[in-house]
């Protein structure tokens, strides 16, 4: 067997392990136990031992197991389907006369937009998610995701995002310009009045947060936890996908978070980003895009990564050209990164870098036609078993080549001046989402077993799969063949009537197919057969080794591939081995030193703290237009966060960092801190799409034009002052960290007051400097310089705006840190001072991205 | 971990060079010859930042794959910036 080849041959569960290497009895001096244990720890106390059974809601409310977390987001996200369709129903029948008939106006503008919204973000990655939450650690051998207590949170605020996503509704009106969201349509003068459109903006500036949080979580965990042996390669398939998924979601991501803060400020504050005359409806498109081509890969990678899986086992051969199959997956995730121009090619973008794009596009459909042929082959080459996850698999792989060739079209520039805006499009993107999601479901189906212990019913299931496939089929072909329909408007050419009408009897046949489903899971669960740890021969990885469902802890024994399969360990034999590496580098740093001890799996911080986040975008959505109301809600909202922060790090929280395992490329830092970087590396992009966008629209305007838009008194001193306070501050913190070191608790509280004084100062000048701008009362600026003034004003105040938002987070963080510091939380134990070491990465951080923000700002 | 001196000394540097970058407008440089003056300016922010996180966030002393995914965010970044300034006609 290929080493690269985790599982296909079985895997071994059982507790021997040759040749161990037991060099040392006990890893005593490894792990030492005892020793940079937080402080608050009540004696004695194990958190383990109280938390609620699955029957209870309370379990609901605190967890923060992967398992379980997992269940959630897969029930959750199945609501979003349910909720996203029936939409799509009202639109559909809508559709079937060619005017006007039932659902007319914003009503039909907003069906359409939120069905978009909620399908793409709260329905398809929500959906792969929960498959990730519950089977990335299980492949992987881990006991849970790095951070729990963050997972929980990703939930809960996905969930609460969704709620405010529902109370735009309620609103007046939710947003009705689409899922892309175009510029200038996006904006408060062209969407209907009242606050829902503000409100459906932040529930996506929530729902990307939730994102974020979790890209992070499942980079760390993936990155530093898999079982000893288990190299990257030779994860499988599935935490593949998933792998590459997380790294372009902490990018793309990042890019719609900026765009999306953007457009809630230009909605709240009145800046003036995409309303400007020069590039601010392409500046959206930009920024909407270089999120946008990644996540239509974000949602179609796991899928993929889930047919793969389902062709392996129902074919009974490992996919051929395996690592083929994975270097295409690889340059996919590279590549989707330039190409978004092509859906540009109608705006005002010149010709060479329609060319260039196009390019760039016909170069990403390369790597997918091998991945097809990939799993043509493998069906070709394998003895296939024609159960309901296979059928699905297959079905979607048929529907995802018929959307790809059918993108290809679009993908060329002058194809695409007929084709876009019409049908083709509205066809193409369903034919790979929607088979993208027909590609999961088969996967619910295939791991409904393992989740739940209770097997479906095959003939049900099959019968989905048959009503389904002809449901999709016959709601979207007829859309190609009337593809010169005008896409999102409710009337259209007459002679296209029949088409559409297919078109609709088909999106109930495909709705309707569904109830088969959550039948089939609602009857199977209660009154199923017993599905037994694995219930799919040639099934090989490690999820079908261990019961149906999982215990808690997933495994019998700590999960190795050391010997080419899977083994589990004993508690000694990893100590032992353990010992023999050198033991995991700067391993407990987290304060968790012994890895055998019961880790905690219950918070109630998660699900408050979204609440509160909830509670503050609710009141931010109005603070413009909704009355004091509003503002006096977002005021407790920011309160009720500040309460929840405390009550999180205050709350002890046991994680244990595995001892053994594979960390590849990060030996050599630990989980908390790699998950800092992480982050950083989004914020980067963040703040890089800002700047992005100054840049862009300055351009547009003419670089050297910029001068006129400035009033008189924008002058080098305050941004000088400011530039040294904060290099200042970055030093004081370093030699907090010196202090530390050196154990002096004076020498800590000093450097951080230090840099708390200096921040403070930035902030005073910054405050001084805007307050002044403000009050101009110039020849140019009559009115003062505000906002809403010019996009000179709007860049300026929004960017260093977003900047200054992190000092102050910073300085919160601080006053929280000084008063410790004092307690000598940095300075008594080993690892104490690692806190100062994160907080330092991110306050340089903050330093650097000033440091560019200075010239562009003050000098240029 | 290096000592206080060193760090006392990339300080001094980071602040001497602010304050070149000030001079630069101060002095009417800019004015004269904006561009050249646009130049030095982006090469003296870009080691400033250089030497923040090489040293403040020590990512000299780290593996080299945490740099790398710093990084990936600037390309990402910068791929974003440059492509889209450059596609106004
Ligand atoms: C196989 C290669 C693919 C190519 C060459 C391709 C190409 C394109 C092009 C050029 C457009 C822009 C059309 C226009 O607006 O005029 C487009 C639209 C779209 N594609 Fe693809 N595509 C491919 C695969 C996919 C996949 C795998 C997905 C998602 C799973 C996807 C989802 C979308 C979506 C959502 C849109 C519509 C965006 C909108 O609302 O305007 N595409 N595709
Ligand atoms: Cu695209």
């Amino acid at each position: 067997m290929p080493d690269d080849n985790n599982g296909d041959d079985g895997s071994v569960p059982s507790g021997e392990r040759d040749a161990s290497p037991e060099s040392r009895a006990d890893g005593g001096e490894v792990t030492d136990g005892g020793h940079a244990v937080r402080e608050e720890l009540p004696a004695g106390d194990e958190h383990g031992h109280d938390f609620p059974s699955m029957g209870t809601v309370k379990r609901w409310l605190v967890t923060t197991n992967h398992k379980d977390v997992g269940i959630l987001y897969t029930v959750t996200s199945l609501f979003f389907l349910v909720f996203g369709g029936l939409l799509a129903l009202l639109f559909r029948l809508e559709l079937t006369t060619a005017s006007g008939s039932f659902l007319t106006g914003t009503a039909y503008n907003q069906a359409v937009t939120a069905h978009g919204l909620l399908m793409v973000f709260f329905f398809l990655s929500p959906f792969a998610f929960g498959f990730a939450n519950y089977f990335v650690p299980l492949q992987l051998g881990a006991k849970d995701l790095a951070f729990p207590r963050l997972n929980a949170l990703s939930y809960w605020l996905y969930l609460l995002a969704g709620g405010l996503f529902g109370l735009s509704f309620l609103q007046g009106s939710t947003f009705a310009g689409g899922w892309t969201m175009y510029a200038p349509l996006n904006l408060p003068m062209y969407l209907p009045e009242g606050v829902g459109s503000t409100t459906a903006v932040m529930a996506m500036i929530m729902f990307v947060i939730s994102v974020t949080v979790s890209s992070v979580n499942f980079l760390t965990t993936m990155h530093r936890m898999r079982a000893e042996g288990m190299r990257i390669r030779d994860m499988p398939l599935f935490s593949m996908s998933i792998l590459l998924t997380v790294w372009m979601m902490l990018f793309a991501f990042a890019a719609l978070l900026a765009a999306l803060i953007i457009l809630a400020s230009d909605h709240i504050l009145g800046t003036t980003y995409f309303a400007a005359t020069e590039g601010g409806s392409l500046l959206w498109a930009h920024l909407f895009w270089f999120f946008g081509h990644p996540e239509v890969y974000i949602v179609f990678f796991p899928a993929l990564g889930m047919m793969a899986e389902v062709f392996q086992t129902f074919t009974g051969r490992r996919i051929v050209g395996r690592k083929w199959f994975i270097a295409a997956m690889t340059l996919v995730a590279l590549q989707s990164f330039v190409v978004w121009m092509h859906h540009m090619f109608l705006t005002s973008i010149n010709l060479e870098i329609k060319t260039l794009f196009m390019a760039t596009t016909i170069g990403i459909s390369l790597p997918f036609d091998l991945m097809v042929f990939a799993l043509i082959y493998t069906m070709i080459k394998g003895r296939i078993r024609f159960t309901t996850p296979f059928l699905f698999a297959f079905g979607a792989l048929l529907l995802f080549i018929v959307g790809g060739i059918t993108g290809v079209f679009l993908g060329a520039v002058v194809l695409d001046y007929e084709f876009r805006g019409t049908y083709w499009v509205v066809a193409h993107f369903h034919y790979v989402m929607v088979g993208g999601a027909m590609a999961m479901f088969g996967a619910l189906y295939y791991w409904y077993p393992k989740m739940t212990g209770k097997m479906y019913d095959e003939f049900l299931g099959k019968a989905h799969f048959a009503l389904s496939f002809v449901g999709f089929n016959l709601l979207y072909f007829p859309q190609f063949v009337a593809w010169e329909t005008p896409r999102r408007v409710y009337n259209y050419q007459p002679e296209f009537v029949t088409w559409h009408q297919l078109s609709t009897v088909g999106a109930f046949v495909f709705g309707l197919s569904f109830l088969l489903m959550f039948y089939n899971f609602y009857k199977s669960y209660h009154h199923g057969e017993d599905a037994g740890d694995a219930p799919w021969k040639y099934a090989s990885s490690a999820e079908w080794a261990i019961p149906s469902p999982p215990s808690l802890e997933n495994f019998p024994g700590v999960p190795s591939y050391k010997g080419g399969s899977l083994s589990f360990l004993s508690e000694e034999e990893v100590h032992g081995a353990a010992a023999a590496d050198g033991g995991p580098a700067h391993g407990h740093a987290t304060g968790d030193a012994h890895a055998g001890g019961h880790d905690d799996h219950a918070s109630y911080w998660p699900l408050l703290s979204s609440v509160a986040v909830f509670v503050l975008f609710v009141g931010l959505a109005g603070t413009n237009g909704g009355g004091t109301v509003y503002t006096a809600t977002a005021a407790l909202g920011g309160l009720a966060l500040l309460g929840t922060a405390a009550g999180w790090v205050v709350e002890s929280f046991h994680v244990s960092e595995p001892e053994l395992a594979s960390r590849w490329p990060f030996d050599g830092v630990e989980n908390t801190k790699l998950g800092v970087w992480i982050f950083l590396a989004s914020d980067v992009v963040v703040f890089g799409a800002f700047v992005g966008s100054y840049i862009f629209i300055r351009v547009a305007e003419g670089w050297q034009n910029w001068h006129h838009l400035l009033p008189a008194d924008h002058v080098v001193l305050p941004g000088l002052i400011n530039t040294y306070l904060l290099l200042a501050s970055s030093f004081s913190i370093v030699l907090a960290m010196v202090a530390a070191e050196k154990k002096s608790r004076a020498g800590v509280v000093a450097g951080l007051v230090t840099t708390l004084v200096l921040g403070i100062g930035f902030l005073i000048n910054k405050g001084i400097e805007w307050s002044h701008f403000f009050h101009i009362h110039s020849e140019h600026f009559p009115e003062g310089w505000t906002f809403g003034t010019n996009v000179a004003s709007s860049t300026f105040y929004l960017t260093t705006g977003m900047h200054g938002l992190h000092v102050t987070l910073g300085l919160l963080v601080l006053l929280w840190m000084i008063p410790r510091a004092w307690r000598g939380a940095y300075t008594s134990t080993e690892d104490g001072d690692k806190p100062l070491e994160y907080f330092g990465l991110y306050w340089h951080f903050v330093d650097i991205v000033w440091l560019f923000l200075f010239p562009l700002f003050y000098i240029l | 971990m290096a000592s206080t001196k060193l760090y006392t000394i990339i300080f001094v540097v980071l602040a001497a060079l602010t304050t070149v970058q000030a001079w630069v407008e101060i002095s009417g440089f800019l004015d004269q010859s904006y561009w050249l003056a646009f130049g030095i300016l982006g090469v003296v922010a870009s080691v400033k930042a250089l030497m923040v996180a090489g040293y403040f966030q020590h990512l000299r002393s780290e593996p080299r794959s945490i740099t790398y995914v710093y990084a990936a965010g600037l390309m990402a970044a910068l791929a974003l910036t440059v492509a889209a300034a450059y596609s106004i006609t």
